[in-house]
């Protein structure tokens, strides 16, 4: 959630660099954005509310600078008007300040800067204005109306950072130094770069094309950003060093291409992630690299939104592949609960590897002596670093906020998770794991197929229609497909604003049934056998209360038709793989429905795509 | 010079090969069709390409991204009209702004690069011709010094008045446009019909000659352009491959990143290894052979003259040559491919096919000890049972069982 960036060194195009940065970034929030450039003369601070489009415009006849900073919100404090937007200044307009998270202590902070200064002067209603103030206070106390230099930047910066509590990630710039940019980090992401000039952001994708290695500072690390190197220090006020990696992904892959959205270019790009995801792993050689330290007797799987459906599939795998009793959590929910029980393994999954609440419940679990293992999409992420291993699900650049390709990677590597316990566990043999390779390798060939098949674009467009002026929606499933109903169901409201549920065909008859009425549109994606002919039951019984039923089904499944008023089919594939199949049916009926109702699926209304706040 | 690349059609012509793609996606010698089409306009000096995509559209954006990949500026166009190639056209002309003549290209069929800039120099309209074996397959051109005189479509073979076709590559004066409209106004659907309407308004249009023209027409043209491209490919190693020092490695090969090559496997170039792929032991491959990317080669398998799509498994034993493998094909042991001369109906009459081992399409499965005649042709997802013999042409999704046709 919220977006920093700051560059500082060539003047040349600085405030259509800014202004690239932020566009790479604005699925981290888009509620208001915001310039400072610093020249030598003083500050200029260009903001404007809503999506950044309308900052372009304010930004046309800005001057460039050697040094500036830039910032698109999601609002936490206060409406998203422009008057909150960031960056944000003391009244003398000495500082300017972008921030990414949460100042915990605002309150009494507030309290003593009104005290002090007997009045109230604050022009926003947010957290970071007041750091803006203590930064300016300090820098007075400092050195008074005069330039500071490094030593006393440092000083008052430093001065400043102690009396704040919580999350943040922060970059400030102070008149007349246009030449350096201060930085701190306390837990959320912030990343910095050289290039030729100094680079600061809080997403990797931001820096892509700009820098070719990053350096991903540590939590409690805060020093000076000049145009050639970094001045940092740790939380003691030690001087650190910090090591840069190479970025794991190319411009081209962040950018849409011939595509109108990146949703619908993340639904398609599907296949490619299965190959690459699954590529080289599913041997009995290859699923030792997936570090398990022991064989534990409980599985705890911790994610919030999607990655928590893709953790549901992954307890099904886990359980049924290696017999070990698996409990999946939302990871806010976890963080608060109860220990973890006798030797278990932590699990945790996040795309953006950012999630703030599934760290902390990993942290949490960390420090209750779990071993933790991740499955994350950005391997260079918090997460990533903080757990004691790591499951990279290659998926490329997620840039959607609604998450599609990510979600299929997540269900894959909960699947080699799940092979591993297996083998663990002595559960899955040899010719067992060659099934499933064989299978695998025939996957996305068969995702292809579907993608490109005209029964499916015939079905999307009679199903979609059914949604027109609906507001409420269902999807059911059940045992391996449940996940996908809720993942469905997510989907669809995230992007389409429907309101939508999913239930495990079995839940029905305990009350959801009450919701349905003439029309209400209800997607059931089948399973497999005995299961099959339940759901089939539970179709009829929405069906008789006067529900449109779609039914996506397996190729060849010759009753499906007999029971749905639109029926989609999917090739069949391996059992283990066949939910993935049918989920990429919901994203891309949620997708349409959502283009019927003229919605932004890349940006919905609310929401951000990396959830670093609690 | 801008240009409009046409890849909106299925290429229907290749069976179940193009049920998840259309024909330019077809990945030759390494890569799509349309890329090599595509590298020969950056390399003729031309900045920017309007791509007109329909079927299957999906995997050429996915592929092509914004065309850093081939060192051109990319658009895109999704074909709205259902006028064929001339509807096509007209598509991506009302999405671009003109000034001058545009070029014209099928995705489907790679033209030079200098004959692409003798196009660009030409100063006039012009049609790039090349001669063609089979001219009753294509419009068929009549000259009179380097001016165009007359195109006969798909002549009947006695009928046809010499060798020389049109590759359909065009430089087409922004004023053609009309003509495109009053064309497809009356119902005709092609760039030759449009032409053909053009010369008749005695328009004048030149011909300008190539004799590096390849296309594809039915599957077993996939076997020649593969072995003319694969001169193109340089050898090169990925320090990313895996490659056994028992593995003899002679000629132009190509082996990319991820790929096991396992000891004993002898790969003799021109061959062209995709991603990712795992061959051998003790396998052989040799020229020219392309392998797609995420393909598996058992033991003792041999390769020759053939072309691999992605995800294929080769069992142990197999022998394959002058074939093509859709992707996804599972191909289990012992399997012998039989080569030899094959009469095959075109769209206008019969066409002769020197040597020709096996086609498939999607998704086959062929099992343990298949023999299959020379010029065997099956569509998607066929299942043949074990040691069955197969011949001539089977529909997707047939099952074949023991004995064959």
């Amino acid at each position: 959630m919220c977006g920093i960036i700051g560059i500082t060194g060539d003047k040349e195009g600085m405030v259509s660099r800014l202004m690239a940065g932020l566009t790479k970034m604005e699925y981290r929030g888009y509620d208001s954005a915001g310039v400072c450039i610093s020249h030598p003369e003083g500050l200029d601070v260009k903001r404007s509310e809503g999506v950044l489009d309308n900052l372009k415009e304010t930004v046309t006849d800005m001057k460039d600078g050697t040094c500036g900073i830039a910032h698109t919100r999601w609002a936490t404090h206060g409406p998203p008007t422009e008057e909150n937007a960031h960056p944000h200044c003391d009244p003398q307009f000495r500082v300017a300040v972008v921030h990414n998270g949460i100042i915990e202590n605002e309150v009494q902070l507030r309290q003593i800067l009104i005290e002090a200064t007997h009045n109230d002067c604050f022009q926003s209603e947010t957290d970071t204005e007041l750091v803006a103030h203590v930064l300016a206070q300090e820098l007075d106390a400092e050195c008074g109306d005069v330039v500071p230099d490094d030593e006393q930047l440092l000083a008052a910066w430093r001065r400043s950072l102690d009396r704040f509590d919580g999350s943040f990630s922060l970059a400030a710039v102070v008149k007349g130094r246009s030449d350096v940019i201060l930085v701190a980090r306390s837990f959320s992401p912030l990343i910095l770069a050289h290039n030729g000039a100094g680079f600061l952001a809080s997403d990797v994708s931001c820096l892509v094309g700009m820098a070719k290695e990053v350096c991903f500072i540590e939590d409690g690390d805060w020093g000076l950003l000049h145009k050639d190197r970094m001045e940092l220090f740790d939380s003691e006020g030690n001087p650190v060093s910090r090591e840069s990696t190479k970025l794991q992904w190319n411009e081209e892959d962040a950018e849409l291409g011939g595509w109108p959205t990146f949703m619908l270019k993340e639904i398609n790009e599907q296949p490619a992630v299965v190959r690459a995801c699954l590529q080289g792993r599913l041997t009995r050689e290859a699923l030792r690299g997936v570090k398990i330290p022991y064989k534990p007797d409980l599985v705890r799987i911790i994610a919030c939104g999607t990655a928590f459906h893709a953790g549901m599939m992954a307890r099904h795998y886990i359980e049924e592949l290696s017999g070990i009793p698996c409990i999946v959590d939302h990871a806010h929910e976890f963080r608060y609960g109860t220990p973890a029980g006798p030797k278990a393994l932590v699990l945790g999954v996040s795309q953006s590897g950012e999630t703030a609440d599934t760290l902390a419940g990993l942290m949490t679990a960390q420090e209750r002596g779990y071993p933790t293992l991740s499955i994350v999409n950005v391997e260079t992420s918090t997460i990533a670093r903080q757990s004691d291993a790591i499951l990279g699900i290659r998926a490329g650049p997620e840039i959607g906020v609604a998450s599609t390709k990510a979600f299929t990677g997540q269900v894959l590597g909960g699947l080699l998770v799940a092979l591993r316990l297996g083998r663990l566990t002595n559960k899955v043999h040899t010719e067992e794991l060659a099934v499933i390779s064989n299978a695998a390798r025939r996957f996305p060939n068969a995702m292809e197929r579907l993608l490109a098949s005209t029964q499916l674009e015939q079905g999307l467009k009679r199903a979609r229609r059914l949604f027109h002026d609906k507001n409420h929606a269902f999807f059911l499933g059940r045992n391996s497909s449940y996940p996908i109903a809720l993942e469905g169901a997510l989907k669809l409201k995230e992007i389409s604003y429907i309101h939508a549920e999913g239930y495990a065909g079995g839940e029905l008859k305990h009350g959801p049934l009450a919701l349905i009425e003439d029309g209400t549109p209800v997607v059931v994606i089948s399973s497999e056998g005995i299961i099959q002919q339940k759901l089939f039951g539970n179709a009829r019984e929405v069906s008789a209360r006067g529900a449109r039923v779609i039914m996506i089904a397996v190729e060849g499944d010759e009753e499906a038709a007999a029971h749905a008023d639109v029926v989609i089919t999917v090739p069949k594939t391996h059992p283990l793989l066949q939910p993935i199949m049918h989920n990429v049916v919901c994203q891309l009926l949620s997708y349409y429905v959502a283009m019927d109702r003229d919605c932004n699926v890349d940006r919905p209304r609310n929401l951000a795509k990396s959830v670093t706040v609690e | 010079m801008k240009a409009i690349v046409l890849a909106a059609g299925r290429g229907s012509r290749l069976g179940g090969l193009t049920d998840s793609r259309s024909k330019v996606m077809l990945p030759v010698a390494g890569r799509p069709i349309i890329e090599w089409m595509l590298s020969e306009l950056a390399d003729a000096g031309v900045k920017e390409a309007t791509i007109v995509h329909g079927y299957a559209g999906s995997r050429i954006l996915t592929n092509l991204g914004s065309g850093k990949g081939v060192g051109l500026k990319l658009k895109f166009v999704e074909q709205t009209s259902p006028h064929g190639s001339l509807g096509a056209a007209l598509d991506a002309l009302s999405a671009m702004s003109l000034d001058e003549d545009v070029l014209i290209f099928n995705g489907d069929n790679i033209v030079s690069s200098s004959a692409i800039k003798r196009l660009i120099q030409s100063e006039s309209a012009s049609l790039l011709v090349a001669e063609h074996e089979n001219p009753q397959e294509y419009g068929v051109v009549t000259l009179n010094g380097d001016v165009i005189e007359e195109i006969q479509e798909k002549p009947a073979l006695h009928e046809a008045v010499g060798r020389v076709v049109s590759t359909g590559a065009l430089r087409c004066p922004v004023l053609w446009r009309e003509t495109f409209e009053k064309t497809v106004k009356t119902g005709l659907t092609g760039i030759p019909d449009a032409i053909r309407n053009l010369l008749e308004e005695d328009v004048e249009i030149k011909a300008i000659r190539t004799d590096t023209w390849v296309d594809v027409d039915h599957p077993w043209d996939l076997i020649d352009m593969n072995t003319i491209l694969l001169h193109r490919v340089n050898s090169s190693i990925s320090p990313a491959a895996e490659i056994h020092p028992s593995a003899v490695l002679s000629g132009n090969v190509h082996i990319s990143e991820g790929c096991i090559i396992r000891p004993g496997t002898v790969i003799e170039g021109p061959v062209h290894i995709g991603p990712n792929c795992d061959i051998g032991p003790m396998a052989v491959v040799t020229g020219s052979t392309t392998i797609a990317a995420g393909t598996r080669i058992g033991p003792f398998c041999r390769i020759r003259s053939s072309f691999l799509m992605e995800d294929v498994q080769v069992d142990s034993g197999s022998w394959l040559q002058r074939s093509v493998i859709g992707p996804a094909t599972v191909l289990r042991s012992h399997i012998n491919v039989d080569v030899g001369e094959t009469q095959k109906i075109g769209t206008s009459g019969e066409i002769h096919v020197r040597r020709l081992g096996l086609v498939t399409g999607e998704a086959c499965t062929l099992g343990h000890g298949v023999v299959t005649a020379p010029g065997t042709i099956l569509g998607s997802q066929v299942v043949v049972e074990r040691r069955s013999r197969v011949s001539g042409e089977h529909p997707s999704g047939a099952e074949i069982s023991s004995g064959g046709v």
